[in-house]
């Protein structure tokens, strides 16, 4: 029983990790059309700019935190407006070419600022632990589940009833008819960008609770990736879902397959395979997700 | 000065098209014989370097440039041929001249097997369901004793008969004629029924079936082609470098390969050596600056892994924004300004 939590739970607090990053993506690919290969350094770079406003300069920890948030959605909104403002309309390997491009160069310049080594963010939850029921849960993984269910509830609202956002589901609907109708266009594709740095500014601080700020975190994204394909590139919810649902089979796997040696193979470190295994599962079985629709062709 | 105009399908199709293009060919070659007498190990060993890049480039640019099919998985297959070249030659102790064509063989029978896949998969769907593949064979490496895992696996060094290859020079010979050999074959590939086949599928799949192209045997086909190629390069490299280790195979060879046919130009055999060229080149550029700043700022050494990323960056999202069809655009562009030089047309 004890294990059962233990695997919910830290497949739960991953898992939300998963959505969000996977929300980011699916904001940025529904807005623009693009697949952003660079989420999870955007994530590295939210967590490395809280490290060093928190632990370098000793800020107060809720200051370190919202600036850091700010300065990646302003990377965000320089993103779109050095980039992608200018391969509208390119075809879909050249953009997503530029964001393994941009993605190479975040790690680099991470790594020329920060360097390559592993820190701890100086936080209020770090080392501290809950007790409910005789079972311990460190602080850092309940903070994950909450603030990301509340900014879950805050993006389903946000579609559903501000104005804002329904424009950006038009404009991800059909841009040009979304011009038509009054919609600017331009600022909806950069608020896009900016949402999802802001997703995954905010995800990437919170994986850094988790265990450490490194360059390697970047590695959250290829992940989320195999979340927001479970899900359907083109569903917010399914992204939530298919995060968590990752997140859940990752904490499982983990939990059963590791220490297994079979006819000379040793399943050690599951947790970085297994999101691969199941985006490959995904892609062959059902392609489009589960919320997705499914692309139809035409000539 | 020739003629002008073409009186027979045999000229039409040659591949070497005027006598200046035969001409400057043979000096290339004897370049290619002469010059690295007078070059020192380290420069060969980068020539080397290169050409193994140059094959691993040309396959690469057969799947994406030519048939448009986005794979990320390149090194995968790279890795895929080393481990085979390895396995062949230091576990069942088989010559170089078998391994060789046999790592391509494996590499092109797994090409085989992620091709199948891909026939439902476009876009973006196919460059994640690759990169999934690429991060599982790194696993499956890195956890099986039979790869050795993190700890390497050392490769014999390579002995055509009785010829050992040693030095550098000896290398130099064996891989620039197998990377010539590789542009030779892709050269002819490339204007036959295949590659055109292949360009159709790029252009527009849909329309490509409707003419008849049966766009499942061709899209497999590229896959596995483009898989041989890197199967032979990863074989190369194996035996270059005498040792492997799964972590050198990751995602960044395939961006660097990747790298190399966006600069070179996407859909041109040119444009893969050239890019093959440049891309090798840029680290031992960053390394010589670096080597020559040191004096003045030795903190500057540490950063030589973060400047090629980033430079790497810099260059695809440059080749991508300002110059998509890379240097071999700028290569024709120069070419007609001297052709018609003094006049702009």
């Amino acid at each position: 029983m004890e294990r059962a939590i233990d695997i919910l739970f830290s497949g739960l607090s991953m898992g939300s990790i998963y959505a969000l990053v996977a929300l980011g993506f699916v904001l940025i690919f529904k807005s623009t059309g693009i697949l952003n290969f660079a989420q999870g350094e955007l994530c590295m770079i939210g967590a490395f700019v809280c490290y060093y406003f928190a632990t370098k300069l000793g800020i107060p920890y809720i200051l370190a935190f919202l600036a850091a948030i700010g300065i990646g959605s302003v990377t965000g909104a320089l993103i779109d407006l050095l980039l992608f403002r200018k391969l509208v309309g390119q075809p879909i390997h050249s953009t997503i070419l530029v964001t393994i491009g941009l993605a190479s160069i975040l790690v680099a310049l991470s790594g020329l600022i920060w360097g390559h080594d592993t820190y701890a963010i100086q936080s209020p939850f770090i080392g501290k632990t809950l007790v409910a029921g005789g079972m311990v849960f460190s602080q850092a993984s309940v903070a994950t589940i909450i603030v990301s269910v509340f900014l879950f509830g805050f993006f389903i609202l946000f579609f559903k009833r501000s104005m804002l956002g329904i424009a950006l589901m038009g404009t991800a609907e059909d841009s040009d008819t979304a011009g038509l109708m009054g919609i600017n266009v331009k600022k909806m594709r950069m608020f896009a960008w900016i949402l999802g740095a802001f997703v995954a500014s905010v995800a990437g601080i919170f994986l850094a609770e988790q265990s450490f700020v490194h360059a390697g975190m970047s590695h959250v994204g290829i992940k989320a990736m195999s979340a927001a394909i479970l899900g359907g590139m083109q569903s917010i919810g399914g992204a939530i879902i298919g995060g968590i649902i990752v997140g859940l089979i990752e904490s499982l796997a983990a939990s059963f397959l590791t220490g297994l040696e079979i006819g000379g193979f040793h399943f050690g470190d599951v947790k970085d395979v297994t999101a691969f295994v199941i985006m490959i599962l995904v892609l062959m079985i059902r392609p489009h997700g589960i919320f997705g629709k499914k692309e139809v062709e035409r000539v | 000065m020739g003629r002008n105009f073409k009186v027979s399908y045999r000229e039409d199709m040659a591949l070497l098209q005027n006598q200046g293009q035969k001409t400057w060919l043979m000096i290339l070659v004897l370049m290619l014989i002469v010059v690295p007498l007078f070059l020192t190990r380290y420069q060969l060993s980068i020539l080397n370097e290169m050409s193994i890049a140059i094959i691993g480039a040309l396959g690469l640019n057969l799947l994406i440039g030519y048939t448009g099919q986005l794979s990320l998985a390149h090194g995968a297959f790279v890795a895929i041929g080393a481990y085979s070249s390895g396995i062949i030659t230091g576990k069942l102790g088989l010559p170089f001249l078998v391994s060789l064509p046999l790592s391509g063989l494996i590499a092109a029978s797994l090409g085989l097997i992620i091709g199948i896949p891909s026939l439902r998969l476009k876009g973006l769907y196919l460059a994640l369901g690759t990169l999934a593949f690429g991060f599982v064979i790194e696993y499956i490496l890195q956890h099986w004793d039979f790869t050795q895992g993190d700890l390497g696996m050392a490769i014999k060094q390579i002995s055509i008969f009785n010829w050992t290859i040693k030095s550098q020079l000896q290398y130099f010979y064996l891989y620039v004629s197998l990377a010539f050999g590789a542009v030779v074959v892709t050269n002819n590939l490339v204007r036959s029924k295949i590659g055109r086949s292949f360009l159709a599928i790029r252009d527009r799949d849909v329309a490509a079936e409707a003419m008849g192209i049966s766009t499942t045997k061709y899209k497999v086909m590229a896959f596995a082609l483009s898989a041989f190629y890197a199967g032979l390069a990863g074989c190369l490299a194996a035996h270059f470098n005498r040792w492997i280790v799964p972590g050198s195979f990751d995602i960044s060879l395939t961006i660097s390969a990747i790298a190399m046919i966006i600069v070179g130009g996407l859909g041109t055999v040119l444009g893969s050596v050239l890019g093959a060229i440049l891309i090798t080149g840029i680290p031992h550029i960053i390394t010589y600056f670096i080597d020559v700043l040191k004096g003045s700022y030795p903190a500057l050494s540490g950063f030589i892994v973060d400047f090629k990323l980033g430079i790497f960056g810099l260059v695809i999202i440059a080749t991508l924004l300002f110059e998509p069809r890379g240097l071999y655009g700028i290569y024709q562009r120069i070419k007609v300004y001297w052709k018609t030089w003094p006049f702009k047309y």
